[in-house]
Formats: structure tokens, C-alpha cells, sequence
């Protein structure tokens, strides 16, 4: 398999310029943004909760609809056929692509971090927590994007998505009443928060471990899941 | 003379609908072989087989030598340049942006974007977003981006079908020129004057079945009824056999200083086609 970083240079620099064209899929950074700016509405320390409904919520809507979009979009005009008969590999082009959503995800999530005054106690191992979350937003991302033919198709396709992952966390008092919603709490959104709580009160990264593992799973899946669509649709 | 693409006994169903059935051909180093019919003959999808994008159902096809489901490898794709009738380009990007990143992924230097782009007669038009771009410049692009890595192979499914006559000509010397550095041209055409002039050999596909394979010239002499017309200074137009047996009569003519011209009344690409497969080109 290749693997040329100057392949990968040349598919994410054009991506970054496409994606600053691109109205409808760029705007989509306001989302969390502006919810972040409700959420930080009102005096007194904004609740844990509510800065990991914003940061899932840049997960879900930046980082997995970006990405779902940009293929989406890649089919939908014919220009994916054009890179996959060039010396790229799917690699290349994936990984191209993925760090044009990662840049966006981490400045859309930095920014609402800063509005919404988050500090957590332990910053490194939070940074370390999102980035894995972040590597299975992309997966999810990657996914739907091969499954989808067009940026409406993805549109609609994420929007589960979005409630899932991003809006999940408003679930949290049913979850521990109703038990078929258990599964919930091994989503890749409710491990990240459970993170930040062990954070506050001084959890390590041993402590934390089990839960990065657990995301860390839902990575794999999402990957494989990746590897297996684009297998069975490399060919018309 | 070594080939460059081999198909053998290739078959291609989509469902219950037979695109290509029993195809067989070989191409050999420096041709420029036209592949031609009508539509919904099985051009496109012969293309698609040959470059890896689609599989056949049976039969066997090679490019240089491997199998094209084999073809993926990095090294074998800067060998080989394809125009499909289903090529994108990125519409927000400038022509150049365009062209700069496939500069990028074929690895040849960036200097090569104006010579492709002198070549379609764009150079000009850089600057330009693609979305704002005519059909015939689209599909400039689209062959300047083809050139781009200067292919061994090149694939043109109706590479000028949008064009205007001088840039289809431009075109066509294009080609010629790439011909006569070594460049093997597979092309697609609805056009049989493109096909005349460009191609060494053309094959006549109708229904996914080749029906007819070879020089144009010996095509045209092979399905000519050796006749001649002769137009007459007082307007007549007369069609006669090239045999002795007019020769009487047209000496005659001659002789009266009657004749305003006369020339052989071979058949053309086109007529051929109509002749075998009783279908109109579209
Ligand atoms: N993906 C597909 N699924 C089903 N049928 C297909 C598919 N692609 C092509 N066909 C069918 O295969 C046949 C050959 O199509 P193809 O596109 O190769 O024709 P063509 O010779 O390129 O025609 P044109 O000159 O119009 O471009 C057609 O009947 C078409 O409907
Ligand atoms: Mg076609």
C-alpha cells in the first residue's frame, strides 16, 4: 500500500480550499458555536454536561458530517472516479481529507471551549480523550460518505447521527430508568463525558483507561465497517 | 509487435441486459484504435473494464500485459490516462487548481500545467472557476488533465463530442503529435470523419458485438461498389461503374469537354456502419 505524504499534502490542500468555498458544508462550524454561545448564557459555572453537549455536538455535526459531506460530495460530482484511476491510494485520499475535518473539528472545538469556559482540570488527558473520540467521529464520517451518493443524501443520512451523538447526553435521566437505553452509556459520547467527570475528581490516565478502551472499540468498528463498504463498492 | 491491450472472449451483463458478449481484440504499441457504434453499443463499458473501474462477467482482459482488475497499482496508473464520459472536475477550484492537483498526485512537475493547457487552448482561461466554464472548456480540462501525466495509454471515451470544429481539430493534431511520440490512443466516437482521420484500425461494436475490424481505408474499399460519379458542365450528375464498360461514354465526355469533376464514390465510415447493422448512428 502507498503511502506519499506529498499525495496526501496535495488532496488536503485541496480540500481545505474547496471546503472554504463551500458554503453549505462550511457553515455547519456555527452549529456548535452558536449553541455554545446559548449554553454560556446566564451567570455561574456552566455544568459539565452542558460543555460536553456542545463538544459532542462538534463531534457529530463537524468532524462526522464534514467528512460523510466531502465524500459525498466526491461522488455526487464524479471527481472520487478521478482520484481513485490516479497513483493515490484510498489511504492517501482518506487521510487527506480526514486531517481537513480534524483541523476544522479542533479549531470548532477550541473556540467553543473558550466560550463556554471550560477548564478542565487535566487538559492533556481531556485533548488525548477527544482526539480518539474525534478518530471514530471520522470513522462514522468516512462511512456514511461512501454510503451516500450525494450532499442532500448525507444531509439527512447524519441527522440520527447528530441527535445520537450530540444531543444524546439530554438522555441521560431515562437512560437510568429505562434498561433496553443502557447501551447508551457505552456510546462513544457518554464515555467521553464520563472521562471528564473522572477528570474533576482527579482521575488518571489509568482511571481512564477502561473508558479510552471502550472508544478505542468503536474506532475499530467504525473501521472495519469503512474498509468492508468500500471493498464491496470499489467497483460500479 | 507488442499489444498493449488484449480482450478475449469478454462478457459483460448488468441484471438480465447483455452490454458485451463475446468481444475480442487486441491493440497493438503506437495505434490509435477507434471504437465505434451507436449508442448503448458497449463502448463505455469496454472502457470501464479496461481501466479497472467495472468487472467483466467472463473473458479476460489485459493492459500491458495485466489483468485490469490488477491494474491499481500506482505505477501502472501513471502509465495510462482515461476520459470517460462520467469525469468530474472541482467546480469551486480555478482550472489551474484543478490541473495543480493532479500535477501533485501523478508526481510530474508543475510546469506541465501550461503545456497541457497550451495544447486545448486554455491557457488564458486559467484563472476561471470551473463551475463557470462552457461545455466545450469543461471538457478541454478534462483532456488537458488527461495529458497532464504524458500516459503510454490513453483512453478517450468521445473526447470531442462538445467541441467546436477548430478545437476539435486542435484536438486531433494533439493527438497525433502524442501518437507520434509512442502513445497508444484507445478513443470512443460518434463522429466517423474523427475516426477516419485519427485512427489506424477501428472496430464496429453494435449490440455488445464487434461486427467488423480493420484498416478504414481497406474498410472503404472492401465495401465500395466501384463506382464513379461524374458531374457534367450542364448540371447532370452521373453515377457509372469504373469497369470498360463506360469507358466509351465517359471518353466521350472527355472528349467534349463536359466534365466538371470526377471522383470515386466510396463508401463512408458511416455508411458502412449503416450497411451492416441497418441502425442510424446517433
Ligand atoms: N451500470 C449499469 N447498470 C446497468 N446497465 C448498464 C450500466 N452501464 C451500462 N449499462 C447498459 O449497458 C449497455 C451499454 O452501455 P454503454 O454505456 O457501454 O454504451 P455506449 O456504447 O458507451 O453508449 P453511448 O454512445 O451512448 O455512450 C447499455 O444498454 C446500458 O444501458
Ligand atoms: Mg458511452
Amino acid at each position: 500500500m502507498s503511502f506519499s505524504l506529498k499525495r496526501i499534502n496535495a488532496i488536503f490542500q485541496k480540500d481545505l480550499k474547496d471546503l472554504s468555498k463551500n458554503m453549505y458544508i462550511g457553515s455547519i462550524i456555527v452549529l456548535p458555536i452558536l449553541m455554545a454561545f446559548l449554553y454560556s448564557i446566564g451567570d455561574g459555572e456552566t455544568p459539565i454536561l452542558l460543555h460536553y453537549l456542545v463538544i459532542n455536538l462538534a463531534l457529530s455535526s463537524v468532524t462526522a458530517f464534514i467528512q460523510c459531506a466531502v465524500i459525498a460530495e466526491e461522488k455526487e460530482k464524479n471527481t472520487l472516479r478521478g482520484l481513485m484511476l490516479s497513483p493515490a491510494s484510498l489511504t492517501e485520499i482518506l487521510t487527506g481529507k480526514s486531517l481537513v475535518s480534524l483541523i476544522l473539528t479542533v479549531v470548532t472545538i477550541a473556540l467553543c471551549m473558550v466560550i463556554t469556559g471550560y477548564e478542565p482540570t487535566n487538559l492533556p488527558l481531556v485533548i488525548l480523550a477527544i482526539f480518539v473520540a474525534s478518530l471514530f467521529f471520522l470513522a462514522l464520517g468516512t462511512l456514511l460518505g461512501l454510503l451516500t451518493r450525494s450532499i442532500i443524501e448525507a444531509s439527512v443520512v447524519i441527522l440520527p447521527f447528530i441527535f445520537l451523538f450530540g444531543f444524546g447526553s439530554m438522555a441521560k435521566p431515562f437512560i437510568e430508568e429505562i434498561t433496553w437505553l443502557k447501551f447508551m452509556e457505552y456510546l462513544p459520547n457518554s464515555q467521553l463525558e464520563e472521562i471528564a467527570y473522572g477528570v474533576e475528581v482527579g482521575a488518571g490516565f489509568s482511571d481512564i483507561l477502561e473508558n479510552l478502551a471502550i472508544i478505542l472499540v468503536w474506532v475499530l468498528v467504525g473501521v472495519i465497517l469503512t474498509i468492508f463498504v468500500y471493498k464491496k463498492r470499489e467497483l460500479d | 509487435m507488442e499489444n498493449v491491450i488484449r480482450v478475449e472472449a469478454l462478457a459483460k451483463v448488468f441484471g438480465n441486459q447483455t452490454a458485451l458478449e463475446n468481444v475480442d481484440f487486441q491493440v497493438e504499441k503506437g495505434e490509435t484504435f477507434g471504437f465505434l457504434g451507436p449508442s448503448g453499443a458497449g463502448k463505455t463499458t469496454t472502457i470501464k473494464i479496461l481501466t479497472g473501474q467495472l468487472m467483466q462477467t467472463s473473458g479476460e482482459a489485459f493492459v500491458f500485459n495485466i489483468p485490469t482488475s490488477e491494474l491499481k497499482k500506482g505505477m501502472h496508473r501513471k502509465r495510462v490516462g482515461v476520459l470517460t464520459d462520467n469525469s468530474g472536475l472541482y467546480e469551486r477550484l480555478s482550472i489551474h487548481d484543478n490541473l495543480k492537483l493532479f500535477c501533485d498526485l501523478y508526481e510530474v512537475p508543475r510546469s506541465r500545467i501550461e503545456e497541457v493547457l497550451d495544447m486545448v487552448n486554455l491557457t488564458n482561461e486559467k484563472k476561471k472557476a470551473v463551475s463557470k466554464l462552457s461545455k466545450g472548456m469543461l471538457q478541454r480540462v478534462l483532456l488537458a488533465r488527461t495529458f497532464l501525466h504524458e500516459p503510454d495509454l490513453l483512453f478517450l471515451d468521445e473526447p470531442t463530442s462538445a467541441l467546436d470544429p477548430t478545437n476539435s481539430k486542435q484536438i486531433h493534431d494533439s493527438l497525433r503529435r502524442m501518437n507520434e511520440k509512442g502513445t497508444t490512443i484507445f478513443l470512443t466516437t460518434h463522429d466517423m470523419t474523427e475516426a477516419e482521420t485519427l485512427c489506424n484500425r477501428v472496430a464496429f461494436l453494435n449490440k455488445g458485438k464487434i461486427q467488423l475490424m480493420d484498416e478504414p481505408k481497406k474498410l472503404r474499399r472492401q465495401y465500395s461498389d466501384n463506382t464513379v460519379i461524374i458531374e457534367l458542365k450542364d448540371g447532370r450528375e452521373l453515377k457509372r461503374t469504373s469497369g470498360p464498360e463506360h469507358a466509351q461514354e465517359i471518353y466521350q465526355y472527355m472528349m467534349d469537354d463536359q466534365i466538371v469533376s470526377i471522383h470515386s464514390d466510396e463508401p463512408t465510415l458511416g455508411d458502412i456502419f449503416v450497411d451492416i447493422t441497418g441502425r442510424e448512428l446517433v
